[in-house]
Order: structure tokens, then sequence, then C-alpha cells
């Protein structure tokens, strides 16, 4: 009976480009995840975790722990079954189940085996025969990774996820076993920057990126501390009361998830994208695919059906800082659009 | 196919990258492409789309059995999958010892793919590297012994800001390619185009590249037949042997790589004979990463250095090597120029503003063996001689270098690490069931199972798991950039000795972290990293002038170090500060110097940290040597700027390291 809760992500006090984030990438999975940089104490950890309060419902095969979708190629279904020991009913009469889409946490100390799956020792000492053990990657598809002070983790834990982020599969070839499986995952980080920063190529696995402070209005301040209060006072009342926000919340998405498909993006946008990521000097196209993919879904969020300025604006202020090409060792750009300016001031002089 | 592929034709621009795949298609002995980029250029995404349009009926080398033309190789695999091993399954059932194939089989006229293939273990890369060399993989473990042809055209993709390849691996690379992102808006528009159609209907864009991606197939596959026929006129060997020497380039591979790539063109563009077009437009896709250049930039010394020590480390192994004289070749020439280049190097690097400091720069000499000899310290008491370096490359110098070599793949034997291979050898109880399971399977037939149990497992079939990590130690750097380091050249001095073990560090693949503190505090210039060419770049631009928070610098140090502790509680770093002592800038309200010698007394409790003190006072009539108080106070190793020879610092720092 003794049920756990957790803190309603509506009711987080400020830190909208995070929530926006964050949001964003539940509408749009594509999006493949955020970076939250920021100091101690600012909600980062509370926000991910509360997530699982507004996650939609996502279909999933039955019977094997690997989240499949539906629409999954038969074979790689064949092949989950069978690896896990599983035989699947003959056909394609596999069940559905139903369930939210899942937050998996990544500890800063998890060892690889545990993150890509392993050899069942059990079951090879009882039966002698093969037979995987999924780790945390197979847990993870269709749903969120999450890694707190993700720059703390360890290289070759850091490898593994580049693999599988890139890829979408996690390919296993370790201990006797040969497997793949599909992995796509939405990958949401934080950290503190003063601890060391991120690898480059992990750096831009992540498809947004925010950085955030403590709020610095008392009065908010104010706030966030009574809600905390209200909240550890009686977790049940607290929740029930913010129950409203979060059904509103949960449908906006749903709503957005729907549309985002038919949001169209005129050439124009596209242009502006584009001219946008070579005024301020971004490593590579991925900046240019997310800020076009942030501006549709933001627009879909917003009950859109076409992409305007504005979204592109928002949508590089999240999806630039982390890739501006740097000097070496430079910090990390914080705003995007000074930067902008900036630059477009000394080329018109 | 787990994913559907973006279609080859599909992908806007990258010419050279789509041209190297595609004469590797038509002539696998090309030996392969590196591809070098920064993020997000589309690099996986052309080398998995080639895989959807190579030719079915007959693969790359005419192998007869049909697999997923592109195998990748994940990073973290280990050997037994790599090179394959017994099938513990099979082989309980059976009695008999059963193969199972690994990647290379399954790789064998196919594409063998290793995405960041500079963060490869190098046991790894040495099993990919002979099977590449030698076009069969040769396997004698576990009881078994077994060759099957393993011929694939090797192609890896990296981002050098992760840290560089090394040269041995690079030269194996038939052809290099370095990507950059798109520079015209209206290519990045269309990109932007066809991926968002991509992503809105898969199957819709893929059949509408299909006409394409077809006809690419095409020209593959009339380019093979066209391949056998075309000829070489002589005068084109001379052209392309002009070119490499032209290039510095080391060995024949080059040579042989060109020819190969430029008969591929000609067949591809439908030529029968190779012209100078064909040979100008591959030329640089073989040069790139074989050219040298005089004076390279520092980072680039080092490979010079490392591609003999390597070589020595891996001799036997290469024994069978097929192009035996090009390696040997290259070889003799890296260590012909490594001496030299490395006084050039150190001496650019110590030289820019003070030339008076130029025996800081030959740390190559073999001074290296006494100071490996003896305990460190004592030697380096000798005030005021500026040791002689003798400019040449000593053979004794080189066996030293090859032990470091070695250092820096460090076996662990905490149960941490990546797995990689196992072993007979029982010590730490750390099981390799998987390599356990194989010893015992063989038996199990002729076993009593008494407690009916699937597998009986007898004390001799326990196999330890034996893990590696990639990188060895951290090196933290604090240095005082205040106003006083400014005088009489003991910043470059200071920059110079950093400078040494900077390369020695890259070498080693050890980690670095660079502290500087100067005005009000102190700065990580460079978190923890093993990207020595930020820190060198970074080291050179390092201003000076201010006060000196001395207390401040040690403290961001030792937050480094703790870091690095919480997450390798094996790791010793080494802390080395690099100041004049003379601190009087305070964290607090306290008095500098009093807090420097606090802080000193608190950070030195930690035992798994080692110090290393470097004096940069001038000696003259006033003299504090605060900095030697404070080494005394950490219990570090302590030494005077003046004495501080690059070639002692960096031998005394391997020592510390052993």
């Amino acid at each position: 009976m003794n049920q756990q809760y957790t803190y309603p992500f509506t009711a987080i006090v400020g830190q909208e480009q995070m929530k926006l984030a964050l949001i964003l990438n539940i509408i749009n999975p594509s999006l493949s995840g955020v970076l939250i940089r920021g100091e101690k104490g600012t909600a980062k950890s509370t926000a991910v975790r509360a997530l699982a309060d507004i996650l939609p419902e996502i279909d999933v095969i039955e019977g094997t722990p690997f989240n499949l979708a539906d629409d999954e190629d038969p074979d790689v279904i064949r092949e989950c079954f069978a690896v896990t020991g599983q035989v699947q009913a003959s056909g394609k009469t596999h069940g559905l189940t139903r369930h939210k889409v899942k937050v998996v946490e990544l500890p800063v100390g998890a060892t690889e085996d545990r993150v890509v799956g392993t050899l069942d020792l059990e079951h090879a000492l009882k039966a002698g025969e093969k037979r995987i053990e999924p780790g945390l990657l197979a847990a993870a598809h269709r749903g969120i990774l999450y890694v707190d002070e993700v720059n703390l983790l360890d290289d070759h834990v850091v490898d593994v996820l580049l693999d599988s982020a890139a890829m979408g599969i996690n390919t296993i070839e370790r201990e006797g076993i040969s497997f793949s499986h599909p992995s796509r995952f939405t990958l949401v980080g934080t950290m503190n920057p003063e601890e060391g920063e991120l690898r480059p190529q992990l750096l831009d696995r992540f498809g947004l990126c925010v950085h955030i402070e403590g709020i610095s209005e008392p009065e908010e301040r104010v706030t966030v501390m009574e809600r905390r209060f209200a909240f550890e006072e009686n977790p049940e009342a607290f929740c029930a009361r913010w129950l409203d926000e979060s059904k509103k919340l949960v449908e906006r998405i749903q709503d957005a998830r729907e549309r985002y498909s038919d949001v169209k993006v005129s050439r124009e946008n596209l242009l502006a994208i584009a001219n946008y990521c070579l005024e301020v000097g971004v490593d590579g196209h991925r900046g240019d695919i997310i800020i076009m993919k942030t501006a549709k879904t933001i627009a879909a969020y917003e009950g859109r059906m076409e992409v305007e300025q504005g979204d592109i604006d928002k949508a590089a202020m999240l999806a630039l800082p982390h890739r501006i090409r740097r000097q070496p060792l430079q910090d990390i750009v914080m705003d995007v659009s000074t930067l902008l300016r900036a630059k477009t001031s000394d080329i018109q002089e | 196919m787990l994913s559907k592929l973006y279609p080859f034709s599909a992908i806007v621009g990258q010419e050279e990258l789509k041209l190297s795949l595609l004469l590797n298609a038509v002539n696998p002995k090309i030996g392969g492409v590196l591809i070098r980029g920064e993020k997000g250029t589309a690099k996986s995404t052309t080398v998995r789309a080639l895989g959807a349009l190579l030719p079915d009926d007959v693969s790359l080398a005419g192998a007869c059995h049909r697999s997923p033309a592109v195998v990748t190789l994940p990073l973290n695999a280990t050997e037994d999958m790599v090179a394959g091993g017994i099938d513990f399954q099979r082989t309980m059932k059976d009695g008999l010892r059963v193969f199972q194939p690994g990647l290379l089989s399954r790789a064998d006229g196919g594409i063998l793919y290793v995405d960041e293939v500079n963060l490869l273990d190098d046991h790894i890369v040495d099993i990919v590297l002979d099977a590449a060399a030698s076009k069969e993989n040769r396997v004698e473990r576990e009881g078994i012994s077994f060759v099957h042809p393993a011929s694939f055209v090797l192609v890896g993709t990296m981002n050098p800001e992760e840290g560089e390849l090394r040269p041995q691996l690079l030269d194996r690379f038939g052809l290099c390619v370095e990507v950059t992102a798109e520079r015209e808006s209206a290519k990045r528009v269309e990109l932007m185009v066809r991926r968002e159609a991509f992503d809105a209907d898969e199957d819709a864009f893929i059949a509408r590249y299909r006409k394409d991606n077809e006809r690419i197939t095409e020209k593959i596959t009339q380019a093979r037949n066209r391949f056998a026929g075309v000829t070489v006129p002589s005068h084109m060997r001379g052209f392309i042997a002009a070119l490499c020497s032209e290039n510095n380039v080391a060995g024949h591979r080059a040579d042989l790589v060109i020819e190969q790539a430029a008969a591929a063109y000609a067949a591809y563009r439908g030529f029968r004979e190779i012209s100078v077009d064909d040979i100008t437009a591959v030329a640089a896709l073989a040069l790139a990463h074989r050219r040298r250049d005089p004076v390279p930039p520092p980072p680039d010394r080092a490979p010079g250095e490392r591609s003999d020590q390597e070589e020595g480390e891996r001799e036997k192994g290469e024994q069978q090597e097929m192009s035996e004289s090009a390696g040997e070749e290259q070889n003799e020439n890296a260590e012909g120029t490594s001496g030299e280049k490395g006084l050039e190097q150190g001496g650019a690097a110590a030289n820019e503003k003070d030339s008076g400091e130029n025996d800081l720069s030959g740390f190559d000499g073999d001074r290296d063996e006494d100071a490996s000899d003896v305990p460190g310290i004592e030697q380096l008491f000798d005030v005021g001689k500026p040791f002689t370096v003798r400019k040449i490359h000593s053979p004794k110098d080189r066996k030293t270098r090859r032990g470091s070599g070695r250092r820096s793949r460090s076996r662990v034997s905490r149960k941490q690490g990546r797995y990689t291979k196992s072993t007979m050898k029982r010590t730490n109880n750390d099981i390799a069931l998987d390599a356990t399971l194989r010893a015992a399977a063989p038996f199990q037939r002729h076993r009593d199972n008494v407690l009916n149990m699937a597998v009986v497992l007898k004390e001799q079939d326990i196999r330890e798991k034996i893990r590696e990590k990639r990188l060895g130690n951290l090196l933290i750097f604090v240095v005082d950039a205040s106003g006083s380091m400014g005088a009489k050249g003991r910043m470059v001095a200071s920059k110079g000795a950093v400078m040494s073990l900077l390369i020695d560090a890259y070498q080693k693949r050890d980690k670095i972290a660079l502290v500087s503190f100067r005005k009000d505090g102190a700065a990580v210039n460079l978190p923890v990293t093993s990207s020595v060419e930020l820190a060198a770049t970074l080291l050179k631009e390092m201003p000076v002038g201010g006060r000196t928070p001395l207390s401040a610098g040690m403290v961001k140090g030792y937050e480094i170090a703790r870091n690095y502790l919480i997450k390798e509680p094996e790791a010793r770093p080494i802390l080395i500060v690099v100041t004049d002592g003379k601190a009087n800038k305070s964290l607090a309200a306290g008095k500098p110097i009093d807090e420097v010698f606090d802080i000193a007394m608190k950070i030195s409790m930690e035992e798994r940290i080692r110090f290393l003190v470097v004096d940069t006072e001038e000696p003259g009539l006033i003299h504090f040597g605060l900095a030697g108080k404070i080494a005394g106070i950490l219990g570090a190793e302590y030494y005077k700027i003046d004495d501080l020879q690059a070639d002692s610092l960096l031998s005394i720092v391997k020592n510390a390291t052993t």
C-alpha cells in the first residue's frame, strides 16, 4: 500500500527551457534526447523522474524484455524471442500489452555487461544452453534512458552508448553471444559542468541542450519552497491537486504527437535554418536536422500546422548551444541568439 | 536489417567519401577507407548505405556465401567473438569441438565496419589487422586450430577530437577521407528536405531512389568485370612514384594503393587504361594520411616515434604479414626521422620566445637511462649544470620507450574494465563463464554427472577474465600563470617542460588535465581528457599576468583528481604543480601562504594522489624557497626549474607511473 509519489512535473517552478526540451522529446522521440547542464539543486533530476507522470502509453509485444513494437521486422521479433529462451507462438499471434513509456536509469557505476546484456549465467549452468540476459539498452528501447552525472560515466560505457545511439541497434558480440536488437532511446543526461565536460562525440548525440541555473526571483524561490513543503507534508494530496494540470499536459502532448507529421515547413524556413547554422558555425549537419525537427515539434505543441520564424529561433536556442564550434576549451555557449547577433553585426561592419 | 537504410544515392554531397567507398567496392585490394571528420557528417550513414547496393551475386572477393555485406564490429566485442572460438552449446551436446566462427568470418567477402575506430581496444585491433593483412584468420585457442579466409574491406570512421589513431593502423587503411559539412546553404536545405522525407515515409523514399541505387550497383558490377583488363602504362607508374616522393611518403604502400585505386577508377569510368586524371583523382585520398611535412606540428611528432615502438612490440605477431617489406621500410624511415623531429619539435615549443631555453628540447636523449635507474630525485639536485643533450637517437632509449609503450595498455586486476579475453591463470576469481563453459564442453560426455547438473565443471575448466582499460594514468598540471612567471623566460621554460610531458602522455594514452591560476582564481583550462592536441594548443595560448592565487589552483587540481578517483578508484593520478610558491591571493581571509600550507597538508592526506612540485623561483639574493616547503608538506618530489630538463622530468614521471 506504500505507494511512492513522484513530484508532479507540472508543479516544477520555472526552468521553462528544460521543461520544454523534455516535453518536445516526448512528443518527438527522434529528437534524440536532452542534455541538462546546471548546478546542483536545480531540479534537474526531479524533472526527469517526474516525466513518468506525463509519458504516453505504447503497445509492446508481450513476452520479451525488448519492448518491441508490433511493426518490427518479423525476423527480429523471432530472434528476440529465441535468445531469451521463449518460443514465439506460431504465426503472428504474439500478444500485445500497453504500458507507459519507461524511464530507465543508467547508474554511473553500471558495468558494461549490465548495459548491453550478457550471457544468462544461471541458464548456461543449469541447461547448458546459451541464453541472453538483456541489459539496460533493451529495457530502454522506445523509452527514455536517463543518465545522472553523465559526464562521470566510464569511458567504455560511453563507447557502447555511442554505438547504439548512432545506429538505434545494440550489437552484442561478446561472451559467445552474437546478437543485435533494436535499441532506440531518448537519451536524457544531467551534468554539472564543473565536474568536467563530456566527450565531443557523446555531446553531439544529445539532440537538445539546456543550461539551467537556480532561480533568482525571490518570489519564485518562495513558491519552490512552499510547494516542496506541501509535497513532503502530504504527497497524496499534493499530487491530487496537480492531477488536472498533468492531465491537460498529457492531452496536449498526445495532440501534438498526432499533429507532428502534418506540420509543414517551408523552403524559406529551411534556408533560414541552414543560414543560421552556417553563420554561427556548427560542426556537421546534425544541427540543421535537429533544428528542423525541433521547430516542427514546437509548432505541433503550440497547435499550429506550419513552422514560423519564432519556432526556428526557439529551436536553435535548444539545438545549438553544444554544437557551436568552439575554440579548444572555450565554454559552451549559453545564449545562441546573442552570438548570432554578434556574428551578423561583424559581417555587416 | 533491423532498421531501414538511407539510400546511398540520396546522400547529398560528400563526393570524396562516396568515391572512395565505390573504388573499394570495385577493387578490395585498395585496402579500405578511413573516414575522418567532424560529428554529424553522414559518415556512418554512407558506409551502411553502401552495403545495400553492393552487387549480390559475386561478393567483393568472390566468396560464395552471402551474408550482410557490411558487418559491424562493436567497440566492446570480445576476442572470441571477433576471431571465433568453441561453440559450447553444440560442443557439449556432440562431445566434439565445434568451431563457432566470429565476426571476421562473417565479414569475409564483405565490409568490416568499425565506427569510432580510434576507440577500439588495441588487442582487437591487432587481430583485425593481422587478418586484414594476411587475408585469413588463424585461430589457435581453446584447443582448436582453425584457419578460414577473411578477406574484407576495412572501413573505419573516427572523429579526431576523440584522439588520433595509432600510426600502425592508420597506414593499413588504403584511403583516407576527410569529411566536412556542406558550406552551401542550398545543399544544406536539400539535405534537410530529404531527411524529412525519409523520416516521414521510409519505404516511399527508398523506392524513389531505387533506380539510382540500381544504376550504381550496375556500374560497380561492370567495373569489376572490366577491372582485370585495366592496364597501367609504365610512365604512369613513374608519375605515381614522383607524387609519393614529393609528399615525403613513408614506405611503398602509398604507391601501390594509388595504382590500385587509379585502376579501379579507370574501370569505374569505363576506361581500359589508367590516365593522369585517374591518378590525380585518387592520389589525394591515398596520400592524406601518409603525407609528412618536414616539420610537423607537436602532436604529429609523436606518431613517428610511436610507430617504431609499436612495431617493436608487434614484431612477433607480424611475421606472416604479407606486405612485410613495405611495413619495414616505413618503420625504418620513421626511426630515422623521429629523433631529429623530436628535437626540432621540442625546440619549436621552447624556442618560441627564448632561444636560450633550447636545452629543454632534447628530451629524446639517452639520459632517460640514468634517470630511470636511479630512483629519480638525487641526481637532479646538481644545481646549475644544465644537461647536455646528445642529439643521437640511441638504442637504449628505444628500449625504455618500448617499455613505456607496453604500459599504456594496462591490464586491470579489479573486476572493472572491458573484458577482452580469458586466461587459465587463476588470480582473482573474476570468472569468465563463457570461456569456462567452452573449456568444459568437450569433456561433458565423459564426466560423472552425480548431481545431475547440465554442465559438470572441474577446477581445470575455470577461466578468468582478462580486462583491459584503454587509458593509463591521469596527469594534472597546475600551472602558475601569475605575473611573476612572465619574467626571464620562466613561463617559456615551464611550458617547454609541460609540453614534453604532454607528448609523453599522448604516447602512453594518459589522460591529462590542465589548471592554471592567475589574478583572482584558478581555472580548469582543460578538463580531464585524452586529447593532447587540445592541451598543446591551449598551452601555447595560456596568458600570464596578475596575482598568484596558489591555493585556488591547488584546490582545483585536487578536485579534478578526487573526481577522477571516484570513477577510477585504482588510478594513481599525479598532480604536477608548477609554481614559485609566492602565493599572494588567498581563497578565504587568511594569509595566502599559510592557507597554501594548510591546503597542502589536507590534500596530502589522499594517499592515492602523487605530487610533484616544479619550483620556478629564480635563484638570487632574495630566496624564499616556498615551493620547496610546499613540496615538503605535500610529500612531493621536488625540482627546480633550472635543473629541470625535459628528459629528466619525463623519466621521473615514468618512474612514478610504473
